[in-house]
């Protein structure tokens, strides 16, 4: 290679940005340009205030054409931002877009340091070595894909429903991958929804029922994502099927099964707070419509045991004998809606929550509150079904704790908790609820005013401070804070407490979220691409974020991030075919010594054994280029397209050499 | 067997009793207790009060002591100085720059040997290898609750006693490392392995008052009455405690928080050492009763002591 690169000396151009300020104040770039002029191989060079800019586009352009050049250094910010730019200025100059080399003298140099001599310094350095590996750069031709125009949405909650249908609407086919027996996520269990307070269920079940009947969607509820390979556009999921017990192509609901069944389990819709039988439907609309048998609660799924059930079924949907079974599917784009679960009560002992069944957390309240829920929508606490006269609501419940629990706010709880305390008022008109918060954050379209209603008219009393302490005294819980705005301790005498329950992570998605490799935040919410500019993206090329997983969010928000998710994809499976970068890491047949240290390094099973010729083949659409083989491989066999190991030198002696 | 005992200035002077039955009740559990050669007050709340080095000298003078007599662990029955122990020592353990300051501090103690007279210059650096343990983690830890239960020697009869962890015990928790701070259970798992029933009531953990005895005793005054009232309550004969300050606060002051509050009808107040050394078959005149001020004989009464296995 070296040898090649001294037969033909390439012609290379420099390019110096100033980012306004941004560079120049703490890089003479001037000077960078000036002192490069004449390194080897360097052919032409200069400084501009904005490189990104069309007339600094434009220069380069017009460069290439004249000077006739065959190798580009933009010395700029992080290639993540412009490479992608100045690529397309070397296509439309007739150049190969992959002899673009960019020299991050922004992020990596006059942004952190302040010595201007120093960072100049650096800066010369830095682009010398890009220099060195331009010279050994290659032309390159990118990989086309194709795409399958599937996507799989992973969560039937309201943010992958919406996802779901607007996917449906454009026109492509949509897998819904549901773990729980029914659709309907979260919001399903929800009472009233702020600011309008219109009823939760009446709201989302025309999109279930929607969602089930769209011809162009796939409902695979009781299913778990079990595995999952590919790459965009071109994904393999394996699903597994969790037996149900019932044939729900046959099952009429007619719910003699229910009837007879021996066995009861905490019913999860609502969250404990009742019984539901080890056969169930998990609520009235839920679908599809078909009933459920938990085996783990019945008595054994073997007739001699029971079999109660099967022997009343006259559909004989009943089949003790079902499987797990796996459901495999290719798709092109895969959503993440995984959802979220509440931060649990135990871990703040001091609120009582696992010891006194009438301190209940948000969604329990929901429950009570409901129509459909275990009281009929009376408020009434759970230890002895009385009327509470009395609600202490907790705001913050873990949130904002940067000591001891979450950093974060949760967000919805300020509202939720103002609906609450509303609602409860409107139930029980002789009740006093008592809110404790450390700020109300009402930022949404007509929060502020359901707040303040919910003061004024419905007349909550909100104190601003923290519980520190919540015990039983009798039948009555006794609430011990503090009213930060007077400095006086307070004691309220309750018969129901209320925790706003900081949302966290759902429950077992990490296992998922690794088969799936995407990022996650430190609390285990999905990362985006980019926080302002990416939002609905992953890093993970094809995989799309919507609702509470990537985020505490309100209903509103995680609908329009699952449409924004499904607009995405939809744009995705427009293209005509995929491009996939070219500077992957082929195999030197020659040098390879079959040892398969790069196989095991590959994250994107890219590589394997060719057995019949003892080398490693190298699936080069599956390889993202992350160059883990090319660092491992003992033989020097696995060299990464454009950074080869005679590149990564030379930028090293470059930087090195006085 | 010899184990380093630190009994702390308040159970040793000003309730003597307290002290007696603990030696008491370790003796029938086969443990000989020593106090460390010399041994001051631990500085009480002082030491983990400021950012102060000076006065970490007190507890880890204690520390090194036991250290150079050969000790590994120091057991204590006093919450406060088992929190300055083992907080100083955890101060010294984690922080390489206090080790180093203290250790320069104390290089130039001078010990007189009282009968030799032959003057000591030379200490080694103590680097926390001492462990500070309360006796109720020893119990458990060390002696094992069944092998209690196989010596006892009463039968308590379920007795309903409340226990009570007061403040020093559990908090911080990082350093304290005693018990889950919001649903402790080791003094209860204690006062089962000793034959008696735990009471719950929410106040177990509540401060008595602590020192505003001193600055603002209407306060102690008020912050006793709630964990004598709320383990009353909650039916409770006696309340049992860790701490002679509690005691204090607790049994000494109950005349004023029976005047005060007048529906608060009185509770008998021992200490933990006292169950013990009553369950393992001590005899009641060594028990200390007469440090009480409200009369704890209902709980040290009944039967006599037989071999009793549970």
């Amino acid at each position: 290679m070296t040898a090649k690169a001294k037969t033909k000396e390439k012609r290379i151009g420099l390019f110096v940005c100033h980012c306004g300020v941004n560079i120049a104040s703490v890089v003479d770039v001037e000077k960078v340009a000036r002192v490069l002029k004449d390194y080897p191989g360097v052919t032409f060079s200069a400084d501009y205030v904005y490189m990104c800019s069309d007339p600094g586009q434009q220069m380069i352009i017009d460069t290439i054409k004249e000077k006739h050049l065959d190798g580009i250094i933009v010395a700029a910010c992080s290639p993540t931002l412009h490479e992608k730019t100045f690529q397309e200025a070397a296509r439309l100059a007739g150049l190969n877009p992959y002899q673009i080399e960019i020299a991050n003298i922004r992020e990596q140099d006059s942004w952190v340091h302040t010595d201007k001599e120093k960072a100049t310094k650096k800066a010369v350095k830095i682009v010398k070595s890009h220099v060195a590996k331009a010279r050994l750069n290659e032309n390159l031709e990118p990989i086309k894909v194709d795409v399958t125009r599937r996507a799989l949405v992973i969560g039937g909650g309201v943010s992958g429903l919406q996802a779901a249908l607007d996917i449906a609407d454009h026109g492509y086919e949509v897998i819904v991958v549901e773990k729980n027996p029914s659709i309907g996520g979260k919001m399903i269990q929800l009472s009233e929804t702020f600011p309008t307070l219109d009823c939760s269920q009446c709201i989302l079940t025309p999109k279930m029922v929607e969602v089930s009947r769209h011809p162009r969607i796939k409902l695979l509820t009781y299913h778990e994502v079990d595995a999952i390979s590919g790459f965009v556009g071109n994904f393999k999921v394996r699903i597994k099927k969790k037996p149900r017990y019932v044939d729900e192509t046959l099952c009429n609901l007619c719910g003699e099964c229910e009837k007879v069944c021996p066995q009861i389990a905490p019913d999860e819709f609502n969250e404990g707070l009742s019984f539901r039988k080890a056969i169930y439907m998990p609520f009235p609309q839920a679908i599809p419509g078909t009933y459920t048998l938990d085996a783990e609660h019945c008595l054994g799924l073997n007739p001699v045991r029971c079999g109660k059930c099967k022997d009343v079924c006259d559909k004989k949907a009943i089949d003790y004998d079902m499987k797990e079974t796996i459901v495999e599917e290719e798709v092109g784009a895969v959503v993440v809606a995984t959802g979220y679960d509440l931060y649990t009560m135990q871990a703040l002992g001091e609120y009582g929550g696992e010891k006194y069944d009438d301190v209940v957390n948000g969604l329990e309240f929901e429950r009570i509150l409901s129509a459909s829920g275990p009281t009929g929508g009376e408020v009434r606490r759970p230890s002895d079904g009385k009327v509470p006269k009395s609600i202490v609501f907790v705001q913050c419940s873990g949130s904002r704790d940067t000591e001891k629990h979450l950093p974060y706010c949760s967000k919805i709880c300020c509202m939720y908790t103002a609906k609450h305390a509303m609602m409860y008022r409107h139930k029980v008109p002789d009740g006093q609820a008592t809110v404790f918060y450390i700020d109300v954050r009402t930022g949404g379209k007509s929060f502020d005013e359901f707040y303040m209603r919910t003061v004024e008219e419905d007349k909550v009393l909100y104190i601003r401070g923290k519980v520190s302490k919540v015990f039983k005294e009798g039948d009555k819980l006794i609430v011990w804070g503090v009213d930060t705005l007077t400095g006086k301790k307070v004691e309220i005498e309750a018969d129901m407490v209320v925790l706003a329950m900081a949302m966290v992570k759902a429950d077992g998605v990490q296992d998922l979220l690794k088969k799936l490799k995407i990022a996650t935040d430190i609390h285990g919410f999905l990362a985006e691409a980019h926080p302002k500019l990416r939002p609905v993206e992953s890093l993970n090329a094809g995989f799309y974020l919507a609702g509470c997983a990537h985020g505490p969010k309100d209903i509103p928000e995680t609908v329009a991030q699952a449409s924004a998710a499904a607009a995405k994809v939809g744009g995705l499976f427009a293209q005509k075919e995929l491009i996939h970068e070219p500077t992957t890491v082929p195999v030197n047949d020659e040098l390879c010594s079959g040892c398969a240290i790069c196989v095991t390094m590959c994250p994107y099973t890219a590589r394997s054994m060719d057995p019949d010729r003892g080398v490693v083949a190298v699936n080069e659409i599956l390889c993202e280029g992350c160059g883990a083989c090319a660092a491992a491989c003992p033989s020097g066999a696995a060299q990464q397209r454009n950074t080869t190991d005679d590149q990564i030198f030379s930028m090293l002696r470059a930087m090195l050499r006085e | 067997m010899k184990l380093h005992y630190y009994p702390g200035c308040t159970l040793k002077e000003k309730t003597p009793g307290l002290d007696i039955s603990t030696r008491e009740a370790m003796k029938r559990l086969d443990i000989e207790l020593v106090e460390p050669e010399g041994w001051t007050c631990c500085g009480a709340e002082y030491p983990l009060t400021a950012e102060k080095i000076s006065g970490l000298a007190a507890p880890i003078r204690v520390l090194r002591q036991v250290r150079d007599e050969g000790g590994d662990v120091i057991v204590t029955t006093c919450s406060f100085c088992y929190s300055v122990l083992k907080r100083s020592n955890k101060a010294l353990q984690d922080d390489p720059l206090k080790r180093k300051r203290i250790n320069a501090f104390l290089r130039d103690d001078i010990k007189i040997d009282p009968l030799t007279k032959e003057r000591t210059t030379h200490f080694e650096d103590y680097n926390g290898e001492v462990q500070v343990l309360h006796l109720l983690e020893y119990l458990r830890d060390r002696v094992g609750f069944p092998r209690i239960r196989e010596r006892l020697k009463r039968d308590l009869g379920n007795l309903p006693i409340a226990a009570y962890y007061g403040c020093r015990l559990l908090r911080p928790k990082d350093e304290m490392d005693f018990d889950e701070p919001d649903s402790p259970h080791l003094f209860e798992e204690f006062l089962e392995a000793v034959g008696c029933a735990a009471v719950d009531y929410p106040f177990k953990q509540e401060c008595c008052g602590s020192y505003l005895v001193v600055s603002l005793p209407d306060a102690a005054t008020e912050a006793s009455y709630r964990v004598l009232r709320s383990a009353k309550m909650n039916g409770a004969e006696a309340i049992t405690v860790t701490c002679p300050l509690c005691f204090y606060n607790l049994d000494h002051r109950q005349e004023t928080i029976k005047a005060t509050y007048l529906d608060f009808p009185g509770l008998p107040v021992v200490f933990f050492t006292q169950l013990l050394a009553w369950a393992l078959g001590v005899d009641r005149s060594v028990l200390g009763l007469g440090e009480h001020r409200v009369p704890a004989d209902g709980v040290f009464s009944g039967t006599p002591a037989t071999e009793v296995r549970t």
